[in-house]
């Protein structure tokens, strides 16, 4: 197997979950009510969990110990997309931002349960019923905001059209496409891109929210290869704070 | 002052309206009732309430509030005025013998779920579901059905058709639950850490 092609295919992965995992933290004792507080940073510790999962599999890999990984890297060395490592902003964009790449998740890691490579296989088939509940929780706000009253409407919709073209970008294709298509590891950007703008669709169209038109979007690229925002590199920076001061502190 | 937490800072509570205004009105959702099961082959019961616009939005909540520690297969919710509850009796005392209600049979049947609470401080717990053509119908029934005689102390009735619950689909939300111990207080070792830090101060137990 391609042992590059499989390697690229964690990291992202991984990078995703980490980094969303810790922006959706953020508002941990901050959201809208006490109920949500609770549920988002749940969902967040679950993200980062997933994350440790695939750093794992890295780790028997041959790469560094999760925590070195996690937390000892710059942002040109991660491969996240850029739709995680945007801020919290207002809770409009997260729930939306949230919505977004969970449902790619959702298809991404259904997809994965079938992967010939199997370490990945069983971790995707292992955290199906978390991301199952990501995805309820995120169509449900959706539904209830998208259809709510005219001010949560615009609001979603503004948010919707601001993280769309940034949405797009989960779909940067790889150098090792081919690869993993053709050693069935995994089926590939493409086609999970078009299977989540079907199911994107679905959803939205239960609400009085408007997709934006694809033709129209550009994806916003080059996280995959290591060209980040100007927001992740503070957020690495926060994240590693204890780690920079005392590498061996247990917490 | 600014606060030390960086997140405080980013959502800006710092700044102030340069205004007064009329006092709000409380804005508060409604409340739920929550009811899990932890176990197959264990009664369902209920948990706790949470807050929410809707029944939809009170099972993500209470999915979180009520099932991210202990385990759990099953999850209800129903709007808590949506449940009528007898008065409760002292203990040792059946609140069945204590209250009888005159049942008008005008209503079509349907199906009632009845809890109980057997003992003050401890949760209702579930008997089962009954076909009653109203509340007062459904609370005679479970006087008959579910009365072995062991003092309840105050009845439960909701209708069938008021609750949300889990299905089978739904159980695989709950699959990993037994591996997040780090969300258990005693994951964190802290007495162990706490005599540790003795230990190297040299303070034994002084501290």
């Amino acid at each position: 197997m391609n042992e590059l092609a499989i390697k690229e295919l964690l990291f992202k992965m991984a990078d995703d979950q980490l980094i969303l995992g810790h922006r959706n933290s953020e508002w941990n004792g901050l959201g809208p009510i006490l109920e949500e507080d609770i549920a988002f940073c749940s969902m967040a510790q679950d993200k980062i969990g997933q994350s440790l999962a695939f750093y794992s599999i890295l780790h028997e890999m041959g790469e560094s110990d999760p925590d070195k990984v996690a937390f000892t890297r710059n942002a040109g060395q991660f491969h996240n997309c850029h739709l995680v490592e945007l801020p919290i902003g207002e809770y409009d964009f997260s729930l939306i931002r949230h919505f977004l790449f969970d449902t790619a998740e959702y298809l991404r890691f259904q997809s994965l349960t079938n992967s010939s490579f199997t370490p990945i296989a069983e971790v995707a088939a292992k955290i199906k019923g978390e991301i199952q509940y990501h995805v309820l929780h995120a169509n449900t706000w959706i539904k209830q905001l998208g259809t709510g009253t005219d001010e949560s409407i615009q609001r979603m919709q503004k948010s919707l059209n601001m993280a769309f073209p940034y949405a797009l970008g989960i779909f940067e294709e790889s150098q090792y496409e081919g690869d993993l298509l053709s050693e069935n590891i995994f089926e590939g950007e493409h086609i999970l891109r078009e299977r989540w703008i079907e199911e994107v669709d679905r959803v939205v169209g239960q609400t009085e929210l408007i997709l934006p038109d694809l033709a129209a979007e550009e994806a916003h690229l080059g996280g995959r290869i290591g060209e980040h925002t100007k927001h992740l590199q503070p957020l690495l920076d926060e994240m590693s704070e204890v780690i920079n001061i005392d590498p061996n502190a247990e917490w | 002052m600014k606060s030390l937490d960086p997140r405080l800072n980013r959502v800006d509570i710092y700044k102030y309206q340069q205004e007064l205004k009329p006092k709000a009105s409380m804005d508060q959702f409604e409340t739920y009732e929550v009811f899990v099961r932890a176990k197959d082959g264990k009664a369902m019961q209920h948990e706790g309430i949470v807050h929410g616009p809707n029944k939809e939005m009170a099972f993500l909540f209470a999915k979180e509030q009520f099932s991210r520690r202990g385990a759990c297969v099953d999850l209800w919710v129903a709007l808590t005025s949506d449940l009528m509850v007898s008065p409760i009796s002292d203990n040792e005392e059946n609140i069945y013998d204590l209250v009888q209600l005159e049942v008008d049979d005008g209503g079509t049947t349907e199906a009632y779920e009845v809890f109980h609470l057997y003992k003050r401080g401890k949760h209702h717990q579930y008997q089962g579901s009954l076909q009653a053509k109203g509340f007062h119908d459904a609370y005679q029934n479970a006087s008959e059905v579910f009365n072995d005689g062991k003092p309840v102390l105050n009845v439960w009735v909701i209708k069938k058709a008021d609750l949300l619950c889990s299905t089978d689909e739904d159980r695989v939300i709950w699959s990993t639950l037994s591996e997040k111990t780090f969300r258990d207080a005693i994951a964190y070792k802290a007495l162990d850490k706490i005599k540790k830090f003795k230990e190297e101060q040299g303070t034994g137990n002084k501290l």
